[in-house]
């Protein structure tokens, strides 16, 4: 039968303990280019942020850099587009909760100028898993109907 | 090699630890395509999925589903008679009127005693009726842990020697890799209540939302009780491990309700449970000792 373990939580658990941070690098910016565009090159269209991918001449599609940034949190992900504007995948770059100090907010263009698909993401891979209170991607997948929206000014 | 991307609400992460003969990029495809269909089928806001379809029109004609959006249905039934209607999918009107589920809800459905026959009619070929017209159905409950399962039979029907799949904290991994899984403190999802030690299993946590974009303090669980329809106070999050992530889904919900009360039931189904109480005390099945280990 099943028998159950009781731990009594210590009163020090209300403490502030220095919170562990939650952060994975999945892909650098180039790799996800290949992946979405895998025979294409890329040409910049705004720096760091928006690249058209051609292959044989002609445009095959899009490729768009996004960071949200939260108060805890911010996640890069990229968006490649066909060249009718419709989205053919999206991927986490990389994600990072923070809690010691806020993620600082800023300007998501100034963020991005001058970045190209070979500089590094600066976080550390960090192999462990987490489970818990269920984080909602509503903040991506608002970032990326914005990204569908500004692609219509691409074209 | 690992990837995220965003479905079913949250973030799905897939990983390759071992890909044996497969091709890990191809296989890692195939497994957000399972997750993508599961959403696709099983969306309460997506009004072309099966579960929408089944709520508008599944009283006044039998509407055919998908095998899969089926066989989640045929789970949630047995679960619903094990469970004594512990865990059940007929929430949706609590949900809507609670506003944790968009959508206006009638007033009070008067569904039939939850010791009844489930109110879902399965018949062959896929077919679904409702028994009563108040009834709708939410698989948010269910269908991540689902999600998972199918995820995890991609990897495998690849080649994928081990790997491991975490939609938002529902998790499964296969392979004899040990994979460690830290466990958010539900009162203080910034801070790791425990680590646990994962192998060849599945593990499934409830709680409340968490949006660390805005804050580091967690919303109330949507957890509903189905005899008051109301959300459930006594028990702050719960974590179950089980064989498959459809049933660990499934239990985290039942051990919300029923706290050390669930212990028949884990024995069952062969699952193991932890919980925190509104009081911060926090429980655990004997049966995990060695791959748990609590933070404080």
């Amino acid at each position: 039968m099943v028998e159950w373990i009781r731990w009594t939580a210590p009163a020090a658990v209300a403490v502030t303990v220095t919170a562990p941070a939650h952060a994975v690098q999945y892909l650098s910016v180039g790799a996800a280019q290949k992946l979405a565009f895998p025979s294409a090159h890329f040409v910049e269209v705004q720096p760091g942020r928006v690249w058209k991918a051609e292959a044989s001449g002609h445009v095959v599609g899009y490729f768009v850099f996004d960071r949200v940034i939260g108060k805890h949190l911010y996640i890069d992900y990229a968006v490649a587009l066909d060249p009718g504007g419709r989205i053919r995948r999206v991927d986490i770059l990389q994600y990072r909760e923070s809690y010691g100090d806020e993620v600082r907010g800023a300007s998501w263009l100034a963020q991005f100028v001058g970045k190209s698909s070979e500089s590094p993401l600066q976080v550390g891979n960090d192999i462990r898993n987490i489970s818990g209170a269920t984080l909602s991607s509503h903040h991506v997948t608002e970032g990326v109907k914005r990204i569908v929206n500004f692609a219509k000014s691409l074209r | 090699m690992r990837r995220a991307r965003p479905l079913l609400g949250t973030l799905v992460e897939i990983g390759v630890t071992d890909a044996g003969d497969g091709n890990p990029d191809a296989a890692i495809e195939a497994a957000f395509r399972a997750v993508e269909q599961t959403h696709r089928l099983m969306s309460f806001h997506d009004p072309a999925s099966d579960v929408s379809r089944l709520n508008r029109g599944a009283y006044a004609q039998t509407v055919a589903v998908d095998s899969r959006t089926y066989e989640v249905l045929e789970t949630a039934r047995a679960l619903r008679a094990r469970t004594s209607g512990l865990f059940d999918i007929a929430i949706a009107p609590a949900l809507q009127r609670l506003k944790l589920l968009p959508g206006s809800a009638r007033p009070e459905p008067k569904l039939p005693e939850l010791a009844a026959a489930s109110p879902i009619e399965l018949m062959p070929g896929c077919q679904v009726r409702f028994k009563h017209p108040d009834l709708r159905i939410d698989l948010g409950g269910i269908a991540k842990g689902y999600a998972v399962d199918r995820a995890l039979g991609a990897l495998r029907s690849h080649g994928i020697v081990a790997g491991i799949v975490n939609a938002g904290g529902d998790l499964a991994a296969f392979g004899p890799d040990m994979h460690v899984v830290d466990i958010r403190n539900p009162r203080y999802p910034d801070r790791i209540l425990a680590t646990i030690r994962v192998c060849n299993e599945a593990l499934a946590t409830s709680g409340g939302g968490f949006d660390p974009f805005r804050s580091a303090r967690p919303a109330a669980p949507a957890v509903i009780d189905p005899v008051t329809q109301r959300p459930v106070g006594a028990i702050l999050g719960a974590t179950v491990r089980a064989p498959s992530c459809i049933l660990a889904d499934a239990l985290t919900k039942v051990v919300m309700l029923a706290g050390e009360g669930s212990s028949a039931l884990l024995d069952r189904y062969g699952a193991s449970a932890l919980f925190v109480a509104a009081n911060c005390n926090i429980h655990l099945t004997a049966d995990w000792q060695e791959s748990l280990s609590l933070a404080a």
